[in-house]
């Protein structure tokens, strides 16, 4: 991969990446500063790089080892923001937004990652192996946990009753 | 495909990515970490460990075998550790201290990599919550930076606060700390090492998997390093 093959991967993937890395991280910036750190990672270890790999799930790989990194210096939302996660969510769409945010920061890091990736570029469950370097069953079973516990969160809601059945 | 699946298709709904970007992507980074020579820090170390970290003008210092052992080890790890390839010391440190700048130190030591508390904070810690002020200078005094992290306290407002190597070295050695991950796992062997440990060096780019914690790797089947993390 020389320069000129390293713009087009930008311009072929950077999109794709920023959505994984603006769900993953929450914001615009952090989300660009990730991609460009795992763009320039990636041509930095470029002869690391085996053609048996889609060059897609090389580029998730390392960008999710910067997402990951990035989310490990931020405190948890909870110790931040306990008081606005009392005030109850606006009905509607935006409301159901809120109520998915809020049910995912009770979900486990990794599993978030997952369902991110999963969610956001429709990654298989192969794939997300790979990228994450786990089985496939443990793929299986932290979606499955994942979900569970969102399920879970949204029909008891953080704080009361259900607003909703998810079912 | 049921309703969560609705839920979480519509929540995940891939964001727009903003103009230009991959312009932007591609405009090489002017932010390519460039933080110290190695060869301008100097060393003073006993039979113990590590006495003092000097940067700038004068030379090593290390009088017995046992002392230039650990002045070498030393001086190794600072190497990998201002190359980013380190995010921890294992050379033991001598410090003659106080009881009062000992526990701030101790305390400072326990900072992990990459992040940053403040003085406050520090002082807090110690059970002194009144003596940020004295916190600063025992700071201050650290005859060991690096080693011992004293720059990953920052004021409480944000700003960087007083560093022995200057404020450029501050904001260079928080930004390298930023882009370096901590903890690696291996995806061949399902260990998960620290940064600089030996068995983490020898893991191929392409095994790479970063974990923010312990307990992450841990879910999903990853064990800590027995050498690293005992």
């Amino acid at each position: 991969m020389d320069e000129g093959a390293f713009t087009k991967v930008a311009e072929e993937y950077g999109a794709r990446l920023y959505a994984v890395a603006f769900r993953l991280l929450g914001h615009r910036a952090d989300a660009e500063d990730a991609v460009q750190r795992a763009l320039m990672k990636a041509f930095a270890a470029r002869a690391a790089y085996s053609p048996q790999w889609a060059v897609s799930t090389w580029l998730y790989r390392i960008l999710t080892n910067v997402c990951v990194d990035e989310l490990r210096r931020r405190r948890p939302t909870s110790e931040i923001d306990d008081a606005h996660r009392s005030t109850p969510s606006p009905a509607g769409a935006i409301g159901a937004r809120i109520d998915v945010a809020r049910a995912l920061e009770s979900v486990p890091r990794e599993a978030r990652v997952l369902l991110a990736l999963h969610y956001v570029n429709g990654l298989s469950h192969r794939e997300l192996a790979q990228i994450r370097g786990i089985s496939v069953n443990t793929v299986k079973s932290q979606l499955a946990r994942g979900k569970q516990i969102l399920r879970v969160r949204l029909e008891r809601g953080p704080h009361g009753p259900a607003r909703r059945s998810p079912r | 495909m049921d309703q969560l699946d609705d839920l979480l298709a519509e929540y995940f709904n891939p964001a727009v990515a903003p103009k230009r970007l991959a312009t932007r992507l591609a405009r090489p980074a002017a932010r390519a970490t460039v933080v110290a020579d190695p060869a301008r820090f100097h060393l003073e170390a006993s039979d113990r460990g590590i006495r003092r970290l000097v940067y700038g003008r004068g030379h090593d210092t290390a009088a017995t075998a046992a002392a230039r052992r650990h002045l070498a080890r030393a001086r190794e790890e600072l190497a990998e550790y201002l190359a980013g390839a380190r995010t921890y010391f294992s050379v033991p440190v001598d410090l003659e201290v106080g009881d009062f700048q000992g526990r701030v130190l101790t305390q400072a030591a326990l900072i992990p990599y990459g992040e940053t508390t403040s003085y406050a904070e520090l002082a807090r810690r110690i059970g002194h919550p009144r003596a940020s002020r004295a916190v600063g200078n025992a700071l201050g005094a650290n005859p060991v930076p690096i080693v011992v992290p004293c720059h990953r306290i920052i004021r409480g407002d944000g700003s960087w606060g007083h560093y022995a190597f200057g404020g450029d070295m501050k904001t260079a050695l928080l930004r390298l700390e930023r882009t370096t991950p901590a903890l690696v796992g291996s995806a061949t062997t399902s260990i998960v090492c620290r940064k600089g440990c030996a068995h983490e060096q020898r893991i191929s780019e392409r095994h790479r998997v970063v974990f923010a914690s312990l307990d992450d790797a841990r879910s999903v089947g990853y064990r800590p390093c027995k050498v690293c993390q005992r």
